[in-house]
């Protein structure tokens, strides 16, 4: 008998032992018999049950398929160094969240989606034109438009009704009323500091006046201009005799406690301190109000942070991907999820804007219209590896600082023109033309 | 272990993070895009801005007025520690609390005591009397901005100083202050001639590791400031992160963190010759 034994059939039968062995004591069936996993990367949603409805759609996409689905929700700050490790591993998630350049960055690690955004553009009434400005690349569409959140004038009603003051349509009336409302005890607030909020703001001002970073071709800097200097001049203004110095500290978040303290009476965010105040019972929820975003001689114009869904194109489940990001547009679906985000997430196709959730709150009500005017940061060049670094090094709240803190604004423009023709030099080699 | 394994984990730990690091550096390398060789084109780029240049000049200061507080604040403490004292173990374990909880959750709090509208030190310097009313922007200012992670990095740090100084005070034999007794010195004296002299080589090890950390900082600073207002508080890692990882340029990102390694090498270097003399 012993010579029926030989060693490879001692190593299959003691391989097959040991992997059936494995799979009792972790629990779970053989590779073999496993479901097909599709994974999906994103970022913690700023109203929790909107990840709880993401994941629930992800299940009943599970069911209806026959896999599963994986939804993994990190720190947005991390998802930098998730996706860069992914890429250089080639390994990881299959769906990616991307924001801002994202799509730019990784052009030649996403998949193409034009056949996707073809046939849900045609299904929904088409994309907003900020979809082909921030997912449209030289060679192709690199990913999904999905959500999009509106940065507006959230201000305290009652504030501007004691000062006898209307909710202001441009960036002048702001500093005309800021001036009014500062001498009341209730200043306004834009963060010009290190933090996203500030180059929000800052773009959307910028372009509202008429100016901007970089010309068309994404390579011609075009910050140090008279636009842009009337820009800063007008931050000066605003910062003297509108607000508080504490704006040169801000993170994201000063800005809604400074309105929900009752201190403040303006800021240029997204509705979430009205949401937090709703959720939380605060009684100063009665007293906040929206209005959209100011504008200028330049036009209405505001800056947001697109996010999209991308594909790795070394995903084994890339037809699936694409199925699954067809379910989440499901009429039923996308309502879904914009009710559990409570109205924070914002639909890039035009037939989702019909939500009943705009005019279920005449807080809301202006939402919709947001997206005639918004931009990806950057335009009207597209949002190239520069405009990430312009980005991501705040050269632009800088130059307001440094302004602010006595630096001649000429000097200060042209310190922002230098730091935005470095970042230029810096810029990633694109496919095809730009 | 044997010595294919050691070598195995130097190689995998430390060379070929290190040598990928120095390859970076040399190449045109961003996320997503196959970098190529450019020499030393990183470095220059990096000397040649600003805000590099501004982040040496926090990196020195920074450093060099923590290290010193925690050094002259460590050497105070451990002889604190040293006194018979009561619940004297739990007094020591104690002061270890700021060393153990993570730095993030740490300077988070910090962030809120030095919150522009809810700061808790402003609200008591003010009720004290100490200033008026709304009192420092601490994070929105340059110098209070430095201010704050450097009194956050020294809360932070201290322990580690103190726990490791009272280690060396514990093995300095009592029979050498009776001695200084005798000969007339006091408590001044006893400390200059007798504890400060046996402290040395392990003040040194301390202060070199403690340059090193100090130097390298970045959690303190990327929850407080991100490197604001206006990069005057960026460092070495916190620049580096928000250009290479954040910013997607890995080559440069990993040209700014590699000007640390010889300096640090220099500090070391300097340092370890100290120790080997003494």
């Amino acid at each position: 008998m012993s010579a029926a034994i030989t060693r490879r059939r001692f190593l299959k039968g003691s391989g097959i032992a040991l992997a059936s062995a494995s799979a009792v004591a972790l629990e779970r069936p053989p590779a073999i018999a496993q479901k097909r996993e599709l994974t999906l990367l994103t970022f913690n949603h700023f109203v929790p049950a909107s990840d709880d409805e993401l994941r629930r759609q992800g299940e009943a996409f599970a069911k209806q398929a026959g896999v599963t689905v994986r939804v993994d929700a990190i720190q947005a700050p991390q998802l930098f160094a998730k996706r860069a490790a992914q890429v250089a591993s080639q390994s990881g998630h299959d769906l990616i969240v991307t924001t801002a350049a994202d799509p730019f960055l990784y052009e030649q690690h996403l998949v193409d989606m034009g056949d996707l955004v073809d046939h849900l553009g045609g299904r929904y009434g088409g994309w907003y034109p900020f979809a082909r400005e921030t997912c449209l690349t030289a060679s192709g569409w690199r990913a999904v438009p999905w959500f999009w959140v509106a940065f507006v004038g959230s201000y305290n009603e009652a504030q501007f009704k004691k000062a006898g003051l209307q909710p202001p349509k441009t960036w002048d009336d702001l500093l005309k009323a800021g001036k009014i409302l500062k001498k009341q005890g209730n200043p306004v607030g834009i963060a010009i500091s290190h933090c996203t909020d500030a180059n929000i703001t800052f773009w959307s001002v910028l372009w509202c006046n008429g100016g901007r970073v970089l010309e068309t071709d994404g390579k011609t800097p075009a910050i140090n201009s008279d636009k842009a200097a009337q820009v800063v001049e007008w931050y000066k203004e605003l910062y003297r005799d509108a607000m508080e110095p504490e704006v040169l500290s801000w993170d994201n978040a000063s800005n809604n406690r400074f309105l929900l303290s009752g201190k403040g009476s303006w800021i240029h965010n997204p509705i979430s301190p009205y949401v937090a105040a709703v959720e939380k019972k605060l009684p100063i929820a009665d007293e906040i109000n929206h209005h959209n975003s100011p504008g200028g001689p330049g036009g209405i114009h505001s800056a947001t942070g697109v996010n999209s869904l991308g594909i790795w194109k070394f995903s084994k489940n890339i037809a699936l991907a694409k199925d699954f990001i067809k379910f989440l547009f499901l009429k039923e679906n996308y309502n879904a999820f914009i009710a559990a985000g409570s109205a924070f997430n914002q639909p890039p196709v035009k037939q989702f804007g019909e939500h009943p959730i705009w005019a279920s709150n005449p807080k809301y009500a202006m939402l919709p219209k947001e997206a005639e005017y918004v931009h990806e940061q950057g335009w009207p060049a597209k949002p190239n590896a520069a405009v990430q670094l312009i980005v991501v090094n705040f050269i632009l709240p800088d130059i307001v600082a440094k302004a602010i803190n006595g630096m001649p604004t000429k000097r200060a423009l042209a310190w922002g023109e230098d730091q935005v023709k470095l970042a230029v030099q810096g810029k990633l080699e694109t496919k095809g033309k730009s | 272990m044997a010595v294919g394994q050691r070598l195995l984990l130097i190689v995998g730990l430390v060379a070929y993070p290190f040598a990928m690091a120095i390859y970076f550096s040399l190449s045109d390398y961003w996320v997503g895009s196959p970098g190529r060789f450019i020499g030393l084109q990183n470095f220059r780029d990096v000397l040649g801005n600003e805000i590099f240049r501004q982040t040496v000049q926090n990196s020195f200061v920074f450093a060099g007025i923590a290290v010193a507080l925690k050094t002259v604040l460590g050497i105070w403490l451990a002889m604190l520690l040293f006194r018979p004292l009561r619940f004297k173990r739990l007094v020591r374990a104690a002061v270890l609390l700021p060393w153990v909880i993570p730095t993030a959750l740490s300077t988070l709090a910090w962030g809120w005591m030095f919150d522009s509208l809810y700061s808790v030190v402003n609200w008591t310097a003010i009720h004290l009397g100490i200033v008026s009313p709304p009192g420092p922007n601490w994070l929105g200012m340059p110098a209070y901005a430095m201010t704050a992670v450097i009194t956050v990095n020294v809360w932070r740090g201290l322990p580690f100083f103190a726990i490791t100084v009272l280690a060396g005070l514990v093995s300095i034999p009592r029979e050498y202050y009776e001695a200084a007794e005798v000969d007339g010195a006091g408590s001044w004296g006893g400390f200059r001639h007798v504890t400060l002299p046996l402290l040395k080589p392990v003040l040194a090890v301390v202060v070199l590791f403690s340059t090193i950390f100090t130097f390298s900082d970045f959690n303190i600073v990327q929850v407080l400031t991100r490197g604001g207002p206006v990069n005057t508080t960026h460092l070495f890692a916190t620049l580096a992160y928000q250009v290479g990882l954040s910013g997607g340029n890995l080559g440069q990102g990993a040209a700014i963190s590699l000007f640390l390694f010889p300096m640090l090498a220099a500090i070391v270097f300097v340092q370890l010759r100290y120790i080997r003399r003494e």
